[in-house]
């Protein structure tokens, strides 16, 4: 009776009803949602084209230096085409980067391609760590907190978590190099490798290097970020506390932590699994902070030098890729929330 | 309806906030961040009577025109002195200001930068929430649209190039803050009132022939206000945040006096790791005047909860 797909799932185990939601899950809505992302990117790139031509300064005053003659400087707005009719330039804006054509970064002397593609795995890196680091403690605080809501000390504890989640990060960055760097002097404060290593370029301890630079900025980030996935978890944990599933757990005389951590708290674990875009938000803007902080050389270090040192072309290609990490990301999650659970619709609002 | 209906009518509508407001005092976390809020209204409104100086005294030379002697400006920054050289009870800056007024006189700025950009992105984004969960159809489809593209622009990048085209004047970051927190209001919004136009009362109200802006302003809004003041309260908070990591990066206004640009300063002289009386204040007043929103914002969503 049950077709190949069917006997497929049934031998890995997935229960029925989840493969029922497989069949559900349509490639209309895949189409639909793409297009949106697609859109999406298109009317970003239009607002990064209004943005950065609002920008003070052309693309090309970046490049000249002041002993450049008249003659020279016109040679390279010719070039860059500052001159063209707006909309041959936004046509032309849109053509390059959908081919992937980036252009050329006038401060990096290098193509931008080649820079970002350098910048974004060392920032993917540390905040895949930070956000991993904030799944793990944040959730579990989350329950607890929850389960002892009315206890003693619940209160305490969420006022603390709360003012916590109220500091700057850079300023607990700081606290924390002043500790870990300055006081106790286990831990580099700045760069991603040792600048001038005297140990031996073996494997092992070049990790071992890039790990204890990656502690500092890491620990910064989660500090702070950890909060987040708890205030989610923390109401859902107290409505699932009132459920008739946690009662029967009870009366079937389970242990309290079994019925903390295995029946309520997966249940809690709802509202953060679809809020992951939230996570995403706080990850791009807690890069810019963190990477300034510790000079690690990723991307959100790179749009805050890009735009100061007026590298238009650099700093709009970074823009774009962090909307479409963004973007691509948040179409990911939602695909894959409408393959978890059929009762999310388009979009996981409504 | 008759004069006694409307009687009784007032005196539950009284005694519901009434009992909301005796909730309210009961919270402990209302009281810490309504106290909060209390002590930051009043550096903000009379910054001259709480601080110990004007913003313009320096320490030895108090605001004279003397210049400081070779010896006094390598003392600084100063650390903590109570009249011996001089008074300045959380030390002074680099440049001879005491931080106790720095910080006195930047509460103002703090207190501005959260509320206008927390009434302006409720402003835009609470009506068109309204709109969006009420007539559903094409004017959903449309609102929902551009909420779903505006979502794909990151926030810090976006207003790093916002405050590089206008320059970093306090307005400029209000605006790029408001630019990107209404959306987080308008879905809010539009989900509760999704959740309340399918209860009877509404269709009631329909069906009575009630024009659609009156069911809005009478039958859906009251219970749409709560949500909304919740949210009020986080986007105050995120943009005194937002705030101070932007005077971090360097890109906030260095004349007013502002927490984030002290901060910032002590980072710009190279004191950070050298004068903690410096680096701690300012930061401990950032956490603790959002953390007071979050407070009062949990607190009215306690009192509110009607389950």
């Amino acid at each position: 009776m049950l077709g190949p797909f069917f006997r497929r799932a049934a031998e890995v185990g997935l229960p029925v009803d989840r493969v029922v939601c497989v069949t559900r899950f349509g490639a209309a809505y895949l189409v639909r949602r793409l297009a949106v992302a697609y859109a999406t990117l298109l009317v970003i790139m239009t607002l990064l084209f209004v943005l950065l031509r609002a920008m003070p300064g052309s693309f090309v005053s970046a490049m000249t230096t002041p002993g450049m003659t008249t003659a020279q400087i016109a040679r390279l707005e010719a070039a860059w085409g500052v001159h063209d009719p707006l909309w041959v330039q936004y046509g032309r804006f849109l053509l390059n980067y959908q081919t992937g054509q980036f252009g050329w970064s006038p401060t990096m002397h290098a193509p931008v391609a080649d820079v970002l593609a350098r910048r974004l795995p060392r920032t993917l890196v540390l905040f895949g760590a930070a956000l991993l680091a904030c799944y793990v403690v944040g959730p579990l605080a989350g329950m607890v907190l929850g389960w002892y809501r009315d206890a003693r000390g619940g209160t305490l504890a969420l006022a603390v978590s709360l003012f916590v989640y109220a500091t700057p990060v850079f300023w607990v960055a700081w606290l924390l190099v002043w500790l870990f760097d300055h006081r106790l002097g286990w831990l580099p404060s700045a760069h991603m490798v040792t600048q001038f290593p005297t140990f031996a370029l073996s494997p092992l301890p070049v990790a071992l290097d890039f790990l204890r630079h990656l502690a500092l900025p890491l620990l910064s980030v989660a500090a702070v970020g950890w909060v987040g996935a708890t205030l989610l978890v923390r109401p859902a944990m107290h409505d699932a506390m009132r459920s008739d599933y946690v009662d029967l757990a009870r009366a079937k005389g389970l242990r309290e932590r079994t019925i903390l951590f295995k029946h309520a708290g997966r249940n809690a674990l709802v509202p953060v699994t679809t809020s992951a875009a939230l996570a995403l938000a706080f990850l791009v803007d807690g890069a810019i902070v963190t990477e300034t902080v510790f000079s690690w050389p990723g991307m959100g270090q790179l749009i805050v030098t890009a735009v100061l040192d007026r590298d238009y072309p650099l700093a709009q290609a970074a823009f774009f890729l962090v909307a479409v990490v963004v973007v691509v990301v948040r179409l990911c999650l939602d695909v894959a929330y409408t393959y978890l659970d059929p009762r999310i619709s388009f979009g996981g609002r409504d | 309806m008759t004069g006694r209906a409307a009687d009784c009518d007032a005196s539950t509508a009284s005694s519901r906030t009434h009992r909301a407001l005796r909730r309210f005092l009961t919270n402990p976390l209302a009281l810490v961040g309504t106290a909060v809020l209390g002590v930051v209204t009043c550096c903000a409104l009379a910054p001259g009577v709480v601080a110990p100086h004007d913003p313009e005294w320096v320490a030895y030379v108090g605001t004279s025109d003397g210049r400081l002697t070779l010896a006094q400006s390598r003392s600084l920054p100063h650390p903590p002195a109570f009249g011996d050289p001089f008074f300045a009870p959380l030390g002074t800056t680099a440049s001879g200001h005491g931080v106790l007024t720095e910080l006195v006189y930047g509460a103002r700025t703090a207190l501005l930068v959260g509320l206008a950009a927390a009434l302006l992105s409720s402003l835009v984004g609470v009506p068109l929430g309204l709109c969006s969960g009420y007539y559903g159809g094409w004017v959903d489809g449309v609102i929902q649209r551009v909420v779903d593209v505006l979502y794909g622009v990151p926030f810090l990048p976006f207003v790093i190039v916002l405050v590089a085209i206008r320059g970093a004047s306090t307005t400029t970051i209000v605006l790029a803050i408001a630019a990107t927190a209404w959306l987080n209001n308008c879905v809010v919004v539009r989900g509760t009132t999704l959740s309340i136009v399918r209860r009877t009362y509404v269709d009631a109200a329909r069906a009575a022939g009630l024009p659609a802006h009156r069911i809005v302003a009478r039958h859906v809004l009251p219970d749409v206000l709560p949500v909304a003041a919740v949210l009020l309260v986080q986007d105050a908070a995120t943009a005194i945040l937002a705030h101070a990591t932007l005077a971090y990066l360097g890109l906030a206004d260095v004349t007013t006096a502002s927490w984030g640009v002290l901060l910032q300063q002590a980072q710009a002289t190279g004191h950070v790791f050298d004068a903690p009386w410096w680096l701690l204040p300012p930061g401990l007043a950032i956490a603790s005047l959002v953390a007071a929103f979050y407070y009062v914002g949990h607190a009215v969503e306690d009192v509110t909860d009607t389950d």
